[in-house]
């Protein structure tokens, strides 16, 4: 899942102003499981935001929409009769979402109101951690299923940097040093000969934007190729 | 070969001191200092940026150092600062200068350094620099050396980096500060007989002070478990010719 943070409240209500009439759009996906940036997340900051006008005795308005993903073009039409009625909408769907409204609905400013950190798992109730960089070149069946680009700071494919301390990382003590992670569970499964071969350094000469088609709709949308 | 190439080859106890190059252009400092301490010292090991603050280009001042200092200059270069072309860049720069010394690392965090919002490269780990490296030779001559941390733990991840850091063309190892010989002796029974030399290092700690950082040099010598020492002095350089005098008495 995407997991975002909510951007700080001033910083929204700077995005904000000078606009009379706001639709605060939630997604109902990854940033309402992440408890950023759902239904009720919205209806929240809509109401913080509202309170905030009018302890400044600002005019504007502030209502609430939210769509099952802002990722996905099917279900963004739903919000056009709101977004209609509004001079801006403020998303608090990830990166990819806001986009995409801000591409559905280019005629409307679309502002944002979260950070979209990492893509990540839910650990425990309310903590959620990073576990994949999105790097279009997998390297989990190596290295045990945890991955050193999303976990450690430097990236490393070869092996631990000299920083490594007690099993904590050089850059924030605090966290487990990936390598030390990856060698305790291939010492524990038997795999530690994954790691001898040299890892290359990686090929990003297809880090362009992204787009794909799955294989089966190629012929519809040939235009892609 | 480079003089410091040959004395590792001809199996002498070698003794390298670590220069930080400067935070302003003055590199005058740096040189007196390298003609003073030249003689008495093996190599200078130019540090790239070191605690990921940012300093004069190590390229350039081990030029300096070498034209205007008579010195024998080891080039550290990290991957923290550099894609692969800006590496390449700067190796063919050394190998113009003269200077055939490489010590490729991955390079501290940037968050330990004077500017921890700066981006962290790492575009190739501290493996792959040698493999890049390796490359370039037959054009250039390097002698290749990395980084080890003997006292790194977990132990046994970093003595798998090792030996690919010996099969990427590693000749020599310049290992972090030791706290003494416990962790050297441990990593060197570990990883078997050696093939390439390990430089031990010896830092000036304001707890310690150099007599303590003498007598670990000395134990290094002493021990057989590595072919040089390699001297740092954070802080106060201008100070090494304290420590080398003391080594030597």
């Amino acid at each position: 899942m995407i997991v975002a943070q909510r951007k700080p409240f001033a910083e929204i209500a700077q995005s904000v102003s000078g606009f009379n009439r706001v639709l605060v759009a939630g997604c109902g996906t990854c940033v309402a499981v992440c408890l950023i940036g759902g239904e009720k997340e919205a209806g929240i900051l809509a109401s913080q935001l509202d309170m905030g006008a009018q302890i400044k005795g600002d005019e504007c308005t502030f209502a609430v929409a939210c769509v099952e993903r802002q990722c996905d073009r099917e279900f963004l039409d739903e919000l056009a009769p709101q977004v209609a009625e509004h001079e801006a909408v403020l998303s608090l769907a990830c990166g990819a979402g806001i986009s995409f409204l801000a591409e559905r609905f280019s005629d409307t400013p679309v502002l944002a109101g979260v950070n979209t950190s990492f893509i990540g798992i839910n650990d425990d109730v309310g903590v959620w951690g990073e576990r994949c960089r999105s790097c279009r070149d997998c390297l989990l069946s190596l290295t045990g299923g945890i991955c050193p680009q999303a976990l450690c700071p430097k990236g490393m494919l070869n092996g631990p940097c000299g920083g490594a301390s007690e099993g904590k990382c050089e850059a924030d003590p605090l966290k487990d040093c990936a390598w030390a992670l990856i060698w305790e569970r291939l010492e524990n499964t038997g795999r530690l000969s994954n790691l001898e071969p040299i890892v290359a350094a990686r090929d990003h000469a297809d880090n362009l934007p992204g787009a794909q088609v799955h294989p089966a709709y190629e012929r519809r949308y040939s235009a892609h190729e | 070969m480079s003089s410091f190439g040959d004395a590792l080859a001809a199996g002498e106890f070698v003794i390298t001191v670590e220069l930080d190059p400067p935070a302003g252009p003055d590199l005058a400092p740096l040189i007196d200092l390298a003609s003073e301490l030249n003689g008495q010292v093996d190599a200078f090991v130019i540090s790239d940026n070191r605690l990921a603050s940012a300093r004069l280009s190590p390229v350039l001042a081990g030029q300096r150092l070498s034209q205007e200092a008579g010195a024998e200059v080891i080039v550290t270069l990290t991957c923290r600062d550099r894609n692969r072309l800006a590496l390449t860049s700067e190796m063919l720069a050394a190998a113009a200068a003269g200077l055939d010394n490489l010590l490729l690392v991955s390079g501290d965090f940037v968050n330990l350094g004077d500017q921890p919002g700066a981006k962290p490269v790492y575009d190739l780990d501290s493996v792959q620099a040698l493999v890049l490296a390796g490359g370039l030779n037959g054009a250039a001559r390097f002698l290749l050396g990395s980084g080890l941390a003997p006292e790194a733990s977990p132990q046994p991840p970093q003595v798998m980096k090792f030996n690919k850091k010996l099969r990427a063309g590693a000749g020599f190892f310049m290992t972090k500060p030791l706290s003494g010989l416990a962790g050297l002796e441990a990593f060197v029974e570990a990883a078997g007989p050696l093939e390439a030399k390990l430089i031990a290092g010896v830092e000036v700690t304001d707890e310690a002070g150099p007599e303590a950082a003498a007598t670990l040099a000395k134990e290094v010598k002493a021990s057989g478990l590595a072919g040089g020492a390699h001297l740092s002095w954070p802080g106060a350089p201008q100070r090494l010719p304290e420590l080398l005098a003391l080594l030597q008495a």
